[in-house]
């Protein structure tokens, strides 16, 4: 029989933002785990000993992408329910699950949130702040947090009905497909940010202006071929490099 | 200092806060805070070149797994901030140019110069990590608290530092040649800006075609579509 009410998987999941609070090299957000495990892990242990020595475990080396964290921190929440009646695995059982799902939920988290969702987002929100200036950074914030936050919240109860077995099936083909299509739209979102960019308002830019961000565009595509300098240092370069070309002219 | 000037570097605490302890919810984005920072200086023209031109460029900076990536949070908020108080010194429009190139560029400085700053807190990070196991296991369960609060305090008052000393820099020394050199810092900007836009633009269409036709197809649709559309008007 459950222990666990929604009351508690809630609690959990409103402690996940906190999840990066304490991210270091040594353990990464094995101490935020904890900390966001602990209502459920309260809720089942009522001898004191035994939740310290089970918290204590909780604050060893976990990583994964923040968002689906909320994913990981279900299912181990049911495998700690079960463990509390002694019938789940032992304490490197649950290691191996948390390391495992941690490790696949980052691969696929990491394409979605940091390489597809938050690029198109800020693109869409660029566009936007283009021609209607405030209102793009609530588009960009909107778009990214529908995702982000709808994911966060309910992905503890997620997580504690389908177990283990979270990524297996019906989740993983859903995020894949949305990566895909968001990288299909965002294609499309950066070439008409681009045509914005040349023709704002439908007139043209300066010649010089759209020469300059075609040049921009063959050197990004250049750069983006190799990790190193990363793009935040090949700007500083190009902008150093304007205002010798502008001192020697 | 001016009340903007304390909005402008709580904003620098907040956005340090949003980037990696508590939520990831894109408020520290260059772009949001740009449109919060206009609304404070009543300047949002300046503020909004700025914020594009770091969004863009921190777009493609990846915070996967234990990389530390350049500090944009503090960047941008430093960047549009410095932009904005150097503009608010003069009416022209040549002005606001030449502070919108010196505010981009102490933007990417800041946001290089916040790494180290960021590793030195996640060095912290690991002692109070161990302390909390010691503790937990000696019996205080409250040091698990204790210790996250510790950390959010720490990385928010990193990030008020470190924004109002890169701020005050900032002002400080470029102040008098940004009012100097005003004519041949808006012509940089005018050859800066579509370079930085140009080279942050490529590497998302980068991370998003990869190699694939139809991606690639679909930007080359979208984009000819586009500028068709805002040439010629809708049929």
């Amino acid at each position: 029989m459950s222990r666990l009410t929604g009351a508690d998987l809630r609690r959990v999941a409103l402690r996940t933002p906190l999840l990066q609070a304490t991210w270091n090299y040594e353990r990464q957000q094995g101490l935020g785990w904890a900390w966001c495990l602990k209502p459920a892990l309260d809720r089942l242990y009522a001898d004191p000993e035994l939740r310290r020595a089970r918290l204590a475990e909780h604050t060893a080396y976990f990583n994964t992408q923040p968002t689906l964290a909320s994913l990981v921190l279900g299912a181990v929440v049911g495998l700690e329910e079960q463990r509390a009646d002694g019938a789940g695995p032992d304490a490197g059982g649950v290691s191996r699950v948390k390391g495992v799902l941690g490790s696949a939920l980052a691969a696929v988290g990491d394409r979605l949130f940091w390489s597809t969702l938050k690029p198109f987002a800020a693109c869409l929100g660029v566009l936007f702040a283009l021609s209607w200036s405030w209102f793009g950074a609530i588009v960009f914030w909107l778009s990214y947090n529908a995702v982000h936050l709808g994911l966060r919240w309910r992905g503890v109860a997620w997580g504690y009905r389908e177990g283990p077995a979270v990524l297996s099936g019906a989740l993983r083909r859903r995020l894949e497909k949305l990566v895909r299509r968001l990288s299909l739209m965002g294609s499309g979102l950066v070439g008409v940010l681009i045509a914005a960019l040349l023709v704002p308002g439908g007139e043209p830019r300066s010649l010089a202006f759209q020469t300059t961000l075609v040049a921009g565009l063959m050197f990004g595509l250049l750069a983006a071929l190799r990790s190193r300098p990363s793009p935040t240092q090949w700007a500083l370069g190009l902008g150093a490099l304007c205002l010798v070309a502008t001192w020697t002219r | 200092m001016t009340p903007a000037y304390l909005v402008t570097v709580l904003l620098g605490g907040i956005a340090a806060l949003d980037a990696t302890p508590i939520g990831q919810t894109m408020l520290s984005q260059p772009l949001v805070v740009a449109t919060v920072l206009g609304a404070v200086w009543g300047d949002w023209t300046t503020a909004l070149e700025v914020g594009i031109v770091l969004q863009v460029l921190a777009v493609s900076t990846l915070p996967v797994g234990a990389r530390t990536p350049e500090d944009y949070a503090t960047g941008g908020v430093v960047g549009v901030g410095l932009a904005l108080g150097l503009a608010s010194r003069q009416s022209f429009v040549m002005a606001r140019e030449a502070s919108a190139l010196l505010g981009v560029l102490g933007g990417i400085v800041t946001a290089i110069g916040g790494v180290p700053l960021l590793r030195w807190q996640r060095r912290l990070n690991e002692g109070l990590s161990r302390w909390c196991e010691e503790e937990i296991r000696s019996g205080r369960e409250g040091a698990l608290a204790a210790s996250h609060r510790a950390a959010v305090v720490l990385a928010f008052g990193v990030g008020v530092a470190y924004c109002a000393v890169c701020l005050g820099l900032g002002i400080g020394w470029l102040g008098a040649f940004s009012e100097r050199e005003s004519l041949r810092l808006a012509r940089a900007w005018s050859l800066a800006q579509p370079l930085w836009l140009g080279l942050g633009l490529a590497q998302v269409l980068h991370a998003f075609i990869q190699r694939r036709l139809v991606r690639g197809a679909m930007f080359g649709a979208a984009l000819i579509g586009a500028w068709l559309v805002l040439m010629v008007g809708t049929p």
